[in-house]
């Protein structure tokens, strides 16, 4: 059985169905993110493991233990905040002293566990220090810290890099990563940014409108999206309506124009309505890489994006994105010239329409 | 034709003049509108003494031998309003603030009645209201003076729970309150420890109007027979010529006194809501 287990779980808010059957099992020291834009149920989700709200329906177990209806205060989950939450009156070690202290721990226990915690953040200089003393990366350390003094079972971590600079965000999130695995803590992570998620995570639930899209490595979200929104929201894709040509051998038509698929299409007719997907940096100008799938696509638009030049073309009536690296010796096309673009059969992603 | 740019900065000076002269002029009406009034009372109450100017006025104010009674009597119930009306506006608006934000209006609007009713009015329908069984509180001093002290509390409402309120809009009350939560406080905790301290301004602003509004209060305590310090000013006014003015003075020294520590207070408070954010 896995250490945390949300089983079927269902949050009403009168008639608006925010989380609907979500179910997912997490082992201990995994990594978990909630990825989906805004309203798609992820903070909700992580609010009823930390009992911020109670289910409609289904069950939270934790160790074993039922926690569906427990108090927040009787759970033992640690909890990050987008606003750092720190306690204004308290100090950085009264801050991460709070929780031990609730807990009527020993004085030298919790001197001794506040210094391995400021320790454990590099923020020794700073223990006497109040909130507003602090930069908002520091404040977000001394909240991590705050969190793990506890010895907490699950940390909960609510876009707790959101309101940082995009610098500090990224140094940040390393830390976090590296102190979750050094103290083999298990941990769940809502965020809306797909890189955050993609970089940090052991796996990542893919979450759209209160239901989950995917489960999966970032590997597999990213490289093998299973629908459409999630093929859409994990990184920049082309996507087009198609229709399923030759089943057999994964032939499929975007507008008249014949790809081929590695995808198994047996399970689909020909005629079928399907949705292709292929992200632009699997496409490529033939010249370079000859293989399959060689197509005449017309470039419609060049953009320059520093290490990426996104070339805009158009294949058949449809307008795809490729990415190509930059580098000075490019040989960039002319703006309305017709050239041969390709991609590999496995770049050809096809989902349900 | 174009304005030379010479021009249009000798055109744009004087107007700027005449602005911040105009700004000066109505802060100096202002200030002399209430400065004058506040001077010629001060004034008033050093002729205490015939041809001379002295502090007679207020060595007789402070040898009277019912001031210090009605004084303290006035300091007891202002400090028992404070406590009461703190005990029920906190977690009120603690829990309308955390869980009941809808309610908020219906708050708002029953803490505001006392502004509508008038004094005179409110003390008649009490006096009606508690003057016979079974809810009979004017029967003797003590009781009337329990009733005078509820009265008060209602009175402190619209101070007190705007003061609350803004110092709790000014605290992130549901993060910290969650922050706590999962670090396993329960509600005394969260109470005592999390919240009192970061409202710590807005609960001394709101006890120092309401004890600035008790120490004060006429109407209410002269129809219930209280010998307060509002009643004691309004007979001293009636049998007294200088001593009145030495006793507006005190009034208003306190009042001044009280305003001091709320902004000595808040600057120090200030400092640890603000969250700085600048790396």
């Amino acid at each position: 059985m896995s250490y945390l287990s949300i089983s079927h779980v269902t949050k009403q808010f009168g008639n608006t169905v925010v989380v609907d059957d979500f179910n997912l099992e997490i082992e201990k020291g995994e990594f978990v993110s909630f990825l989906g834009p805004s309203g798609c149920g992820k903070t909700t989700t992580l609010r009823m493991v930390a009992g911020f709200e109670i289910p409609t329906s289904g069950k939270i177990l934790l160790d074993g233990a039922d926690i569906t209806d427990k108090a927040p205060n009787q759970r033992n989950v640690g909890m990050i905040f987008q606003s750092y939450a720190l306690f204004p009156n308290m100090t950085v070690a009264q801050n991460i002293a709070f929780g031990l202290s609730v807990r009527k721990e020993s004085r030298e226990m919790i001197t001794q566990r506040v210094d391995e915690m400021i320790n454990l953040i590099n923020l020794e200089k700073h223990a006497t220090k109040y909130p507003y003393q602090l930069s908002g990366g520091q404040q977000q350390r001394v909240s991590l810290a705050r969190a793990l003094a506890i010895h907490p079972q699950v940390l909960l971590l609510d876009e707790p890099l959101s309101a940082l600079d995009a610098k500090i965000r990224v140094s940040l999130r390393a830390e976090i990563r590296a102190i979750q695995k050094k103290l083999g803590i298990t941990a769940i992570f809502v965020t809306h940014d797909q890189e955050e998620a993609l970089s940090i995570s052991d796996r990542i639930v893919v979450m759209n409108v209160g239901v989950m899209e995917q489960v999966g490595t970032p590997f597999e979200v990213y490289n093998f999206p299973t629908t459409v929104f999630s093929a859409n929201f994990v990184g920049s894709l082309n996507n087009a309506s198609a229709e399923v040509v030759n089943p057999a051998s994964g032939f499929i038509s975007i507008d008249g124009v014949q790809f081929e698929s590695a995808v198994d299409l047996t399970q689909r007719k020909s005629g079928d309505k399907v949705r292709v997907a292929i992200r632009p940096e699997r496409l490529s100008f033939a010249s370079e890489q000859k293989k399959a799938n060689v197509v005449d696509a017309t470039i419609e638009n060049i953009t320059f994006l520093g290490s990426v030049v996104r070339i805009r073309v158009k294949i058949g009536g449809t307008k795809f994105n490729m990415d190509t690296f930059n580098n000075p010796f490019l040989d960039l096309p002319k703006i309305g010239a017709v050239e041969q673009i390709t991609c590999s059969r496995e770049a050809v992603l096809v989902l349900d329409e | 034709m174009m304005p030379s740019p010479v021009s249009t900065a000798v055109a744009v000076k004087p107007s700027a003049t005449r602005k911040r002269l105009g700004s000066w002029l109505i802060f100096s009406a202002v200030s002399l509108y209430f400065l004058i009034p506040l001077g010629a009372t001060f004034y008033w109450s050093l002729r205490g003494q015939k041809d001379v100017l002295g502090f007679e006025a207020y060595r007789k104010l402070f040898a009277d031998t019912n001031f210090l009674p009605a004084f303290s009597e006035s300091i007891v119930n202002a400090v028992a309003t404070i406590f009461i009306s703190l005990l029920i506006v906190v977690p009120t608006a603690y829990w309308v603030t955390l869980r009941l934000p809808k309610l908020r209006p219906v708050v708002e609007f029953i803490t505001l009645l006392p502004f509508v009713i008038p004094g005179i009015v409110l003390v008649f329908g009490i006096i009606r209201l508690y003057s016979r069984p079974p809810l009979l509180l004017t029967a003797t001093y003590d009781s009337s003076r329990i009733l005078l002290i509820c009265v008060y509390v209602a009175l402190s409402f619209p101070y007190m729970f705007r003061s609350v309120d803004n110092g709790l809009r000014a605290i992130d009350v549901r993060t910290l309150t969650e922050a706590a939560q999962s670090l396993g406080a329960n509600w005394t905790t969260i109470l005592f420890k999390v919240i009192f301290p970061n409202l710590r301004v807005a609960l001394l602003s709101g006890a120092l109007l309401t004890f600035a509004i008790v120490i004060g209060e006429l109407t209410i305590a002269l129809y219930m027979a209280q010998h307060t310090l509002g009643p004691y000013m309004a007979n001293l006014t009636r049998s007294k010529v200088y001593e009145p003015s030495a006793m507006a003075i005190v009034a208003f020294a306190i009042t001044w006194a009280a305003m001091g520590i709320i902004d000595f207070v808040g600057r120090g408070s200030s400092k640890h809501l603000q969250m700085a954010d600048t790396e």
